[in-house]
């Protein structure tokens, strides 16, 4: 697996402002969620399906916190990039490194969340004058993309700041871990797997129609494997 | 003056700018910045060489409002309509409020709760099935965008052909069957999700049918507890990375 270089590490940080500014300020388009960052961080790597893996386990962690109205939800995009170049780094797609990847993303995503909060404290300040920007639309014009580089900066900082720490991390987790601790990775991340997705459909949906759709889902996928 | 004539370019231009409504988020007037900001092709054909009326408009549409931001479009539509014909501003301003709460709640649930995990869970069912990783994201990518890109366009019509009464268009059926279809079909995919992705987890001496039928059972757990198990799912994944550090 070829060493990641400058020009990957410079490639990762742009593309961590890019998923940074996606979630919310400029296009939406979704390459902010973790599935699309953490596999572009692998493919970095040279590993997306690495990446990609971590992503879908992030997925399952963050689809519980939608952006409704003012609440708090974790800032995925860095996050996941970053996660997803962690596993990609590692290199033999091991437990632990997949453990260490996940937990990484997780936690970055409640610190870009804080740096979320305090990019639109200072939002409000870059609109506080509402005559000045009516009397200049084109002032308003800038303040909005003034905004929305921000966030893109933000997002660049973050991944910057995290990129190297976590592929270091990440590589260094032992390959396959033995015995009991082993063993705890491994059950730990199909549990925690397993229990996102159910909480997710819970902070959706309740009753026993949920339950029926859920077992039915369930049911499928089993008997579809065991098919294969 | 209703005699001003919009063109096309204009609608295109305020649709391209609801993309980046978000761009000046904050907690004291939420999307408001962003929803001037793609008003103002729109507002400046209408109130062109009147400066004074330009101003006044855009001092209404800075004040507080949120909404969805796949929706924003259907207020940019609604709002031009209203200032298109000279509406009284406190119709204006009373009608913004009521538009705010509904356009959120209809977004979060429409998008957020159906049509977004619908997209997502569907590529990582596909991964976990086999699918490379860029077709998944692709799937995911394509699928997604089509239809938020279909449903601003969509929200910037009704907006601007109904005005006053779109709130006629929010309440329709359509929306709410959508979103109760999409939470369903998510379920299911959630539980599917839980089975195949738990089997492609690397684990050793672990047979993959055993990850998949523990996943399974997992997510029913999860179902039934979902904001004690939401955290601990977290919190095991983070225990996890320190025991992996010990020795065997």
């Amino acid at each position: 697996m070829p060493e990641p270089d400058l020009w990957s590490w410079v490639l990762a940080v742009v593309a961590g402002g890019f998923v940074g500014a996606d979630a919310v300020a400029w296009p939406q388009v979704m390459v902010s969620r973790p599935l699309v960052a953490a596999t572009v961080g692998g493919a970095l790597m040279g590993r997306p399906a690495d990446g990609m893996l971590v992503g879908a386990i992030l997925e399952l962690l963050t689809l519980r916190h939608p952006p409704f109205g003012a609440a708090r939800y974790p800032d995925t995009g860095p996050a996941g990039l970053v996660a997803g170049a962690a596993f990609g780094a590692a290199g033999h797609a091991g437990p632990a490194a997949l453990a260490v990847s996940v937990a990484l993303g997780w936690v970055l995503g409640w610190i870009g969340a804080r740096s979320v909060r305090l990019l639109r404290s200072l939002n409000a300040r870059l609109l506080a004058d509402v005559s000045g920007l009516a009397r200049v639309p084109a002032r308003l014009e800038r303040r909005q993309r003034l905004g929305v580089a921000l966030d893109f900066g933000r997002g660049a900082v973050l991944t910057a700041a995290f990129l190297v720490p976590a592929t270091l991390l990440a590589r260094a987790a032992p390959p396959a871990p033995g015995g009991t601790p082993g063993a705890f990775v491994v059950g730990a991340l199909v549990l925690a797997t397993g229990a996102a997705a159910g909480a997710i459909a819970g902070s959706a949906a309740g009753g026993r129609r949920a339950w029926l759709l859920l077992a039915a889902g369930v049911a499928v996928a089993l008997g579809v494997g065991w098919l294969a | 003056m209703a005699g001003v004539r919009l063109q096309r370019r204009d609608f295109l231009r305020a649709l391209a700018r609801t993309f980046a409504a978000q761009g000046s988020w904050n907690y004291r007037t939420y999307v408001a910045g962003g929803l001037s900001y793609a008003l103002l092709p729109l507002l400046e054909r209408i109130h062109a060489g009147d400066p004074v009326a330009l101003r006044e408009a855009l001092e209404r549409h800075l004040r507080p409002f949120n909404a969805h931001p796949y929706l924003v479009p259907v207020a940019v539509g609604a709002l031009a309509r209203l200032e298109h014909e000279r509406e009284d501003p406190e119709r204006i301003a009373r009608f913004r409020t009521a538009l705010s709460s509904s356009l959120g709640a209809i977004g979060d649930r429409l998008v957020w709760q159906g049509w977004r995990p619908f997209c997502l869970l569907i590529s990582v069912l596909a991964f976990s099935m086999g699918l490379g990783p860029w077709w998944a994201v692709l799937v995911f990518l394509l699928l997604y965008n089509t239809g938020h890109v279909a449903l601003r366009a969509w929200g910037l019509r009704r907006g601007w052909d109904n005005g006053l009464k779109v709130g006629d268009v929010l309440s329709s059926g359509w929306i709410r069957r959508a979103a109760s279809g999409l939470v369903a079909a998510d379920l299911v995919l959630l539980g599917a999700v839980a089975v195949a992705l738990c089997a492609r987890i690397p684990a050793g001496d672990w047979p993959a049918w055993v990850r998949a039928v523990v996943g399974g059972g997992a997510a029913l757990a999860g179902l039934a507890w979902p904001g004690a198990l939401g955290v601990a799912a977290a919190a095991l994944v983070v225990v996890a990375s320190l025991v992996a550090w010990l020795p065997g």
